[in-house]
């Protein structure tokens, strides 16, 4: 064969080149990540994930929940709402102003300018900044998501397919235990038309003893074991649960920068 | 199959002609480097590990950190603490043992004003004082004479509602009529000048 050898480095070349770029590159730039500062709190993010919960995600990969659920949340634009939090002591000049300005899904230049207009009439204000895109609409987080969000997880569970929803603020998103394991067993009993297969085999029904269990899952007439049985999350099922209420995307970081929504006050 | 190509002779190895470049294609390819160009600068980040997104690069990423509201005004006074007074009094405010005594609790922080506060860093400090119990003597410098009002004010504000501190704020207006009292080159404060000075 003619030119062997240059046909031999070209080659070498091109795999040497697409290891460069998939391999060693992305090694470089998140190789080192670690816990990173929470905005404007003295917080760091992420957590490692508590025992229950690293073991749960061995089971959310076991059973293939990443085959229909994502990880990720993509996020389309920023925007700025400016928020008035006292009128001053003008409080006509500045309404008239208000009424003239626009306040909400501004970019950075013009938030700045109608905030200092509102802080030169004497009112004082408030910058907020939110996520926007179509993920962030539907409430699946409050942010995209970050090479940092997975920083504890072995393997990421990323996955590719929405059948389900995402799941990477599940834990903000349904907060209650109870809600996710009845979800587990019964899917249907909670959400209308879903399509996800229950996954009864991470519970046992079994006979009542003495005392009921407490761990019993409080089940509508429809989907509940027959009289004297009642169903009991398994050990796995607490774990996934576990996995689940730890899925908190939810903080502001400075690779994600979003204005947290206030508090509730009690 | 009378017109079929002679073909060629065995043991040489067929060769394409040479011929120029076209002229469309340079410009075809030019085209998509420069469009290439276009969309490698918008949506690379340039390979800023910080840069996701829905952000171009770093330069408007730092533009839409949020900078306004009770919780930046709190994390940029903490900042400013930890700068100038941290490394001695602790980031926690419980001081050091042998370099500068605690802040959290002392009865020279959570008095009704911050009359005696401010003078310590703006004058400076010497000699034997107690805080909290336990007896000191070192010098301090005046650590807050060369910042500026609103800083020292931002400092004094954080330490005074910091690590279970419940007192009040300090306004820079306030920090700047204590600084203008005490004149170009104030003598170090002791702990009885301080004690005679009003709360």
């Amino acid at each position: 064969m003619k030119n062997g050898f240059v046909i031999f480095l070209s080659v070498a070349a091109v795999m040497l080149l697409s290891w460069g770029a998939l391999v060693l590159a992305p090694q470089m730039q998140l190789g080192g990540a670690r816990q990173v500062p929470v905005l404007n709190s003295t917080d760091v993010y992420p957590l490692a994930r508590p025992g229950t919960a690293a073991q749960g995600l061995q089971v959310y990969r076991a059973n293939g929940c990443a085959a229909c659920h994502t990880e990720q949340v993509q996020q389309d634009g920023v925007a700025c709402d400016v928020v008035l939090l006292s009128p001053g002591k003008n409080p006509s000049a500045v309404s008239n102003l208000l009424a003239t300005l626009k306040l909400t899904g501004l970019d950075e230049g013009s938030a700045l300018s109608a905030s200092d207009r509102i802080a030169a009439a004497g009112g004082k204000v408030e910058t907020r900044i939110r996520a926007t895109g179509s993920d962030i609409a539907r409430g699946w987080g409050l942010r995209h998501s970050v090479a940092e969000d997975f920083l504890y997880d072995y393997p990421v569970a990323l996955g590719s397919l929405r059948v389900g929803p995402d799941l990477a603020d599940v834990g903000r998103r349904l907060p209650d235990p109870n809600w996710q394991l009845q979800h587990l067993y019964a899917p249907r009993s909670l959400v209308k038309g879903s399509v996800m297969p229950p996954f009864r085999y991470l519970f046992e029904t079994r006979k009542i003893g003495a005392v009921p269990s407490p761990d019993a899952l409080n089940l509508p007439a429809e989907f509940a074991p027959a009289a004297g049985y009642e169903v009991v999350p398994k050990p796995e099922a607490k774990q996934l649960v576990a996995y689940l209420m730890s899925l908190h995307t939810d903080v502001p970081l400075y690779n994600a920068p979003f204005t947290p929504p206030a508090p509730l006050k009690p | 199959m009378s017109d079929e190509t002679p073909s060629p002779k065995s043991g040489t190895e067929p060769t394409a002609a040479r011929s120029h470049l076209p002229m469309w294609t340079l410009v075809v390819l030019l085209t998509l480097l420069y469009l290439g160009g276009i969309y490698f600068d918008h949506h690379s980040g340039w390979f800023d590990r910080q840069v996701y997104a829905p952000f171009d690069n770093a330069v408007q990423l730092e533009a839409y950190q949020p900078k306004s509201g009770a919780a930046a005004a709190l994390a940029a006074r903490k900042k400013s603490y930890e700068a100038v007074c941290g490394t001695c009094h602790g980031n926690d405010g419980i001081g050091k043992a042998g370099q500068a005594p605690q802040l959290a609790g002392s009865e020279y922080v959570i008095t009704r004003g911050f009359n005696r506060l401010a003078h310590i860093p703006l004058a400076g400090i010497n000699g034997p004082i107690k805080v909290a119990g336990k007896d000191w003597n070192m010098a301090m410098a005046a650590m807050g004479a060369a910042l500026p009002d609103a800083d020292l004010a931002n400092i004094l504000t954080y330490i005074r509602g910091s690590w279970g501190n419940k007192a009040g704020e300090v306004t820079a207006e306030d920090i700047k009529a204590i600084r203008a009292s005490l004149g170009a080159r104030p003598q170090a404060m002791t702990a009885e000048t301080l004690q005679a000075l009003p709360e």
